[in-house]
């Protein structure tokens, strides 16, 4: 298979950014900010600030390495964001890493609303997502993966994919996805248990006490053409999973979704 | 260490259908994926069942049996991960539910103190104390879990019992092959590729009438 030269970035990169944010007398204000490397970070104000979060080399490769970080002082809001789609490209050797840490103080509420990631063929990405809340806080989190471009007329055969998330309340893991795409279960094609027909998948995660009740909203939302979506609530959670043929309808129902449940949605992401 | 025998017969009764765990009563999914039309025959059952077993929730499960089966497994870190790791209400209750009988049942035989966990979790605090190695405990684990399924189908989709066996019999393969992945691999090696079947699992809450539980 051919690959355009501009795809393949051989130098490695590296880069971490970190906010600390404080609510005082209802604005935000950053307490912290450091980045280094090819990491960035700024802060859009609002009623929910928004912290968003770059990677200036445009893409990852093998051999990258990413760390992006915020946090919540107590009783505060945010919601935090990538300000493009990552792009995982074909790896020559060794696999990026990515890592996202948020933490909340007590009774914070905190929104991981990324744009999605779109995997070109060859690509290896272990991308790691560590989300801590506590006492009546809440974290609400999206994640959406893309198999190629339809438009370029891409298949994406050769993957190594690992992509977990996590929530902890209180210290105590209490949701947890871990996805794992390698090229065993691509070779299985279209399986009805597997990716079926679809190349974009999605995820949107509430998570703290009383989160089931959101269950209720989230499948009156549900319903957008061209995906296919089911949610469930129990427990402290409530997860919406979507899968859809093209990346536009699932970007759709994640919106949708997002807005049921009373979220800002970040500035930065494209009508 | 027991001998290898009488453990291997005790693996057997706490893995068969008569034993109280009330397996029969979960699908993991499968009935809706039967309803919709999308698994109604045997190869359609096996590609499914296949795919769970090594994308899914199978792997998952394996891999957290491996680990609930070492001298010094942390059990309530690893409770909370399978808990945590639940694709959906019904997933959570099917494997609490099963735990639980499970360890209630185990407990009154063996005179063990096993607490309420996630099945893969609560049997493996059971099983090591029988001296197997742990890709035998994993295979024949996967292999139950299999045939759970594979009975749930049979019960379904216009397949006769020995159709249904044959599927079983051709998984065998591919269970041995996971259950040594399994009894090696590191928990951050947990992962699904099962989408559809979690979409499926799900599907199933709002899913009427239905006849399992799950």
């Amino acid at each position: 298979m051919l690959h355009p030269p501009e795809f393949v970035r051989p130098q490695r990169s590296h880069g971490a950014a970190a906010v600390d944010l404080a609510t005082a007398s209802g604005a935000a204000r950053v307490e912290r900010l450091a980045q280094s490397g090819c990491a960035r970070a700024f802060l859009v104000a609002g009623a929910v600030p928004e912290v968003v979060f770059g990677n200036t080399a445009g893409g990852l490769t093998g051999g990258d390495a990413l760390r992006y970080a915020l946090a919540l002082g107590p009783f505060a809001e945010a919601v935090a964001t990538t300000q493009t789609a990552e792009r995982a490209y074909r790896a020559a050797a060794g696999e990026a890493r990515v890592t996202v840490s948020l933490s909340a103080g007590d009774g914070a509420r905190i929104a991981w609303l990324p744009q999605e990631t779109i995997l070109f063929d060859g690509a290896a990405l272990s991308r790691r997502t560590r989300v801590a809340i506590s006492g009546a806080g809440r974290a609400l989190l999206t994640e959406t993966v893309v198999l190629g471009r339809a438009a370029m007329g891409e298949t994406v055969r050769r993957l190594a994919f690992a992509d977990r998330r996590e929530v902890r309340l209180d210290g105590r893991l209490v949701w947890a996805e871990a996805l794992r795409l390698g090229p065993d279960a691509l070779a299985r094609g279209a399986q009805p248990a597997l990716l079926g027909s679809a190349r974009a998948v999605a995820t949107v995660a509430l998570v703290g006490r009383g989160a089931e009740d959101a269950v209720g909203p989230v499948r009156q939302a549900i319903g957008e053409e061209g995906v296919e979506a089911a949610a469930s609530g129990w427990d402290g959670r409530c997860v919406l999973r979507i899968v859809g043929q093209d990346a536009l309808p699932v970007r759709r129902q994640v919106r949708r979704v997002l807005t049921a449940l009373g979220a800002a949605l970040p500035r930065v992401w494209q009508a | 260490m027991s001998d290898g025998g009488a453990a291997l017969l005790t693996l057997a009764r706490w893995l068969s259908p008569a034993f109280p765990v009330g397996g029969f009563a979960y699908s993991h999914g499968l009935e809706w994926t039967m309803a919709a039309g999308e698994v109604g025959d045997a190869a359609t059952l096996r590609s499914w069942v296949s795919d769970v077993l090594a994308h899914g929730a199978g792997r998952c499960d394996a891999i957290l049996l491996a680990h609930a089966l070492r001298p010094d497994a942390d059990l309530a870190t690893l409770s909370d991960l399978a808990r945590a790791l639940a694709a959906s209400a019904e997933r959570a209750r099917e494997t609490e539910e099963q735990g639980a009988a499970f360890a209630r049942a185990a407990g009154a035989l063996t005179g063990l103190d096993i607490a309420p966990m996630p099945y893969p979790v609560a049997f493996g605090a059971a099983a090591r104390g029988l001296g197997l190695p742990p890709e035998t405990v994993v295979a024949h684990y996967l292999q139950a879990f299999a045939a759970n399924l594979v009975a749930a189908a049979v019960r379904f989709v216009p397949l006769g019992q020995t159709e249904g066996q044959r599927v079983l019999a051709g998984l065998a393969p591919g269970i041995l092959r996971l259950a040594r992945e399994a009894a090696a691999a590191s928990l951050e090696e947990i992962g699904t590729a099962a989408f559809r079947a979690d979409l499926a699992a799900m599907h199933h809450e709002t899913m009427s009438p239905r006849i399992f539980r799950t």
